[in-house]
């Protein structure tokens, strides 16, 4: 039973792991030659990423998987009005400049 | 029928609230708040995209992946211990614990050699926009992991003898060196990855 918790707590930490280096990928395909370019893809990409990071930490790490349904509820609405904020903020201020 | 419910009433562990309740509100007000500083600084970054990603081109964000991994670890780390205290193994648990320091140290080594770096390059906290909401929120944030230290600090002296060892108590600890960790996952997203 240990041994099962202690090997996905390593599998999740891997996921997590590879997440962050899906960043240093999205990185080099977009700014190939040294200079930085703005792009929508990759900054909502970016959010979308560290979104599933954080709730991954949520239910994993911090054991909201086995918690009651109420702090499940409130973790993952959390992620959703932050998902809304960010993208909504990022996408009017682009429409407005 | 009844036997059998009841047998499985008895099998499933009851869902309850990892650490103290007041933790959780202490970490989603954390989160909020956050969350408004980086709706803030989103919005201010699309008026003004090119200063924004001339100023980010000077960070490396070699340092800023290994120090997401650093914290993730740490994070890891300090999970383990909570399961290792669960399981009555507190040898085990202070273990963990002192590498979730160890890992929380390299974080801020790593984050103030990233600091000297910056500055030598000219780039302080009146140079740039961007520069200053990067110097205010890498702080901010290397003040939440001191603050970690010291929660880590009672953690481990609470673990020590086996007349305060409180599996709550640890379990709140962690809750809090957590939040550290998901805070700069959002931190360096904001800063090294958006375009």
């Amino acid at each position: 039973m240990r041994d099962k918790s202690t090997k996905r707590l390593l599998i999740v930490w891997a996921i997590l792991t590879a997440l962050t280096l899906v960043y240093v990928w999205l990185d080099h395909t977009t700014d190939a030659n040294g200079t930085l370019h703005a792009s929508s893809v990759v900054t909502v990409s970016a959010i979308a990423i560290a979104l599933i990071k954080v709730r991954i930490i949520f239910r994993e790490f911090m054991e909201v998987r086995g918690a009651p349904a109420w702090l499940c509820r409130l973790t993952d609405g959390w992620v959703v009005v932050v998902a809304a904020c960010l993208l909504g903020s990022y996408f009017i201020g682009s429409a407005v400049a | 029928m009844t036997n059998l419910a009841e047998s499985e009433h008895v099998t499933v562990p009851p869902r309850r609230v990892p650490g103290q309740p007041d933790m959780w509100l202490f970490v989603l007000f954390e989160a909020m708040l956050f969350t408004g500083y980086f709706s803030v600084y989103l919005a201010l970054r699309t008026q003004n995209e090119d200063l924004f990603l001339q100023s980010q081109a000077d960070l490396d964000l070699r340092v800023g992946v290994f120090n997401t991994i650093v914290l993730l670890s740490s994070s890891w780390a300090v999970a383990r211990c909570v399961r290792a205290a669960r399981a009555g193994q507190y040898r085990s648990a202070m273990t963990f614990a002192a590498a979730t320091v160890g890992f929380g140290v390299v974080f801020a080594i790593f984050k103030v050699g990233e600091w000297i770096h910056e500055i030598r390059l000219g780039n302080t906290f009146t140079s740039s926009e961007f520069f200053q909401h990067y110097y205010f929120l890498t702080s901010l944030h290397l003040i939440h992991v001191l603050i970690g230290f010291i929660v880590l600090g009672v953690l481990i002296y609470q673990l020590r003898s086996p007349l305060r060892r409180s599996q709550e108590l640890v379990e709140t600890c962690a809750t809090y060196w957590h939040t550290v960790d998901f805070l700069w996952v959002m931190i360096f997203a904001m800063l090294y990855i958006v375009r």
